[in-house]
């Protein structure tokens, strides 16, 4: 990315709604998760190659670019799959050492995590993830609170991260909770 | 305020507060609501939303769609600019949904409902104006049947409680009513020729008198026990015929005069009393 | 305004610890999704979810605190995730578009 010596304000434009789509191949147990734009999530089993691909859940997301104030540069985030707060699950995991690091001060941290996998898909540099940090961090004006950013590499083991994931969950399901 | 009170807010309205598009249901302005949901869950709009509602949300999928339809709600409004899908309009097309699409946020929606919602209100209370003795009268309407006309069947109905909805009475008492008219009216199609109705409603009572002509009904006391049906093979088939209706519409008002005479006809006096507002 | 002016006013129910709070403006929604493109901080946020993630949403947006309506039960790992996170949680009985006409009628206007 081009530098300038513009100090950017970021803000969400090209906000687009789709689902990511997680899928598993039942013969050699690969997950892979993508963005898809259709009205409707895909639901349908099918075969690529070796795989036969069914698909294990389906949420409702969203796409985004910014695009700063000032400058007008503007930065697409297609990798990005989604943000997760760190609930501090694993002493030994540097996400966690970070988060009781930062705890006094207020400092939530959230790690950015990209599609699977991870080596077939490009994900987020840090300097973008360094951008998402800004975006979050400027729109807090009087708050005594901050957010820090970091990538799902720092993650000790990613498949048994208990990160919330900021996500909407059970949005079909005509079981309504307890309540009027 | 709460969205249980009763409503005189139709699409229009709504659509004016929200400065909304008509996406389908062009042709139903008129449409009232009888409340306010806003919810993105629509397992609790299935589970709790009330009939005749206005849906106000955010989840611009097909779900929201059935589950509007399923809960027997109006009206869809989807929130923030979200377009509407084609499966969407299709289902409401079908259905007699009515969609509406607005740039408006689900609090900015509220804000603005409320606000119209406020003003209706204001202007019903001055309907029924403060405590007189004198008993105001609210509207007088006149209407008929033909029964050879069998598919319009209940029209007349519908229609009273459209304007006793648009008038602000209780919805309950207003779904009280249109049952007991629905019930007179289908007694006239199946047993007479054709008959007038009218409707008068104030501030202390709402009155409904059908009188018809037709063979009349020779026992008034035997037609009132439940289950005696006097309909016709094709009648039944249609779904009618679980009994003249009679005792359904005695439980349903508060006062029945029947006088009948056979070889003439039948005139029914239903009334309703408004009950005073609880403080 | 003040958080406690409002949980005053509306008769709100606190689930979580409570502490000083400046509000500015309201986000209705419960969409993830939305919240992430839609609330500003210091919002009050309404919502029906009442899942772990609304903490790690809650914190990410700023929100001020969470108003859960419609009565709904909050399990205890949410309010014990927000008490470590420090996200206020409120709880109503009263339905969200009631909520939001009692906000309005006190003087919250959408920021």
């Amino acid at each position: 990315m081009p530098k300038t010596s513009c100090r950017h304000t970021w803000e969400m434009i090209n906000i687009h709604y789709g689902f990511i789509v997680t899928e598993k191949c039942y013969t050699c147990e690969k997950i892979s998760t993508y963005y898809s734009f259709e009205d409707r999530p895909p639901l349908d089993e099918y075969r690529e190659g070796e795989h036969f691909w069914n698909v294990m859940e389906s949420a409702q997301s969203f796409r985004f670019d910014f695009k700063c104030r000032a400058c007008g540069q503007i930065v697409p985030f297609d990798e990005l799959m989604g943000l997760m707060m760190c609930t501090g699950c694993d002493e030994e995991c540097q996400v966690e050492k970070l988060q009781k690091k930062h705890a006094a001060e207020r400092t939530w941290i959230y790690v950015a995590f990209g599609f699977l996998p991870t080596d077939e898909h490009r994900q987020l540099s840090r300097e973008k993830i360094s951008i998402l940090e800004d975006f979050f961090n400027q729109r807090r004006k009087s708050s005594t609170s901050r957010i820090k950013i970091v990538s799902q590499e720092l993650v000790k083991k990613y498949a048994t991260c208990f990160g919330e994931v900021i996500k909407d969950v059970d949005m079909l399901s005509l079981k309504p909770s307890e309540g009027k | 305020m709460t969205d249980k009170s009763a409503r005189q807010l139709s699409v229009q309205h709504i659509k004016e507060a929200l400065q909304a598009q008509v996406v389908v249901g062009e042709n139903l302005a008129d449409t009232y609501v009888t409340g306010i949901y806003a919810s993105d869950l629509m397992s609790d709009v299935l589970a709790y939303g009330k009939t005749g509602s206005a849906l106000l949300t955010g989840m611009n999928t097909i779900q929201a769609a059935i589950s509007s339809y399923m809960a027997e709600f109006k009206v869809v409004v989807f929130l923030r600019g979200k377009k509407p899908t084609d499966d969407i309009r299709k289902f409401a097309q079908e259905k007699g949904l009515v969609v509406l699409g607005t740039k408006a946020d689900m609090y900015d929606a509220c804000i603005k409902i409320a606000q119209i919602d406020g003003q209706l209100s204001a202007s019903a209370k001055t309907a029924f104006g403060s405590k007189t003795e004198r008993e105001k009268n609210i509207a007088a309407h006149k209407f008929s049947i033909d029964s050879k006309d069998f598919t319009k069947a209940g029209m007349i109905s519908t229609e009273i409680k459209s304007i006793l909805n648009a008038i602000g009475y209780d919805p309950v008492l207003v779904r009280r009513v249109a049952i007991s008219t629905y019930e007179g009216e289908m007694n006239v199609v199946m047993h007479a020729l054709r008959a007038d109705v009218s409707l008068k409603a104030s501030d202390k009572d709402i009155s409904v008198v059908i009188h018809d002509e037709g063979k009349g009904i020779p026992d008034v006391e035997q037609a009132m026990q439940e289950g005696y049906s006097t309909a016709t093979e094709e009648q039944r088939a249609l779904g009618f015929g679980s009994g003249m209706g009679l005792p359904n519409i005695k439980k349903n008002s508060d006062l029945l005069n029947i006088a009948s005479e056979v070889g003439k006809g039948t005139r029914l006096e239903m009334k309703f009393f408004i009950k005073p507002a609880a403080k | 305004m003040k958080l406690k002016e409002i949980i005053d006013k509306l008769a709100l129910t606190s689930l979580s610890n409570l502490e000083e709070r400046d509000v500015q403006g309201v986000f209705i929604s419960d969409m993830l999704s939305d919240v992430m493109t839609g609330a500003k901080p210091g919002n009050l946020w309404l919502t029906v979810q009442t899942h772990t993630n609304i903490v790690s949403a809650a914190n990410l947006v700023d929100a001020a605190a969470v108003i859960v309506s419609h009565g709904k039960k909050v399990p205890e790992n949410t309010i014990a995730l927000a008490n470590r996170y420090h996200v206020i949680i409120l709880s109503s009985t009263k339905s969200t578009f009631e909520l939001a006409a009692e906000l309005i009628a006190i003087g919250l206007k959408n920021q």
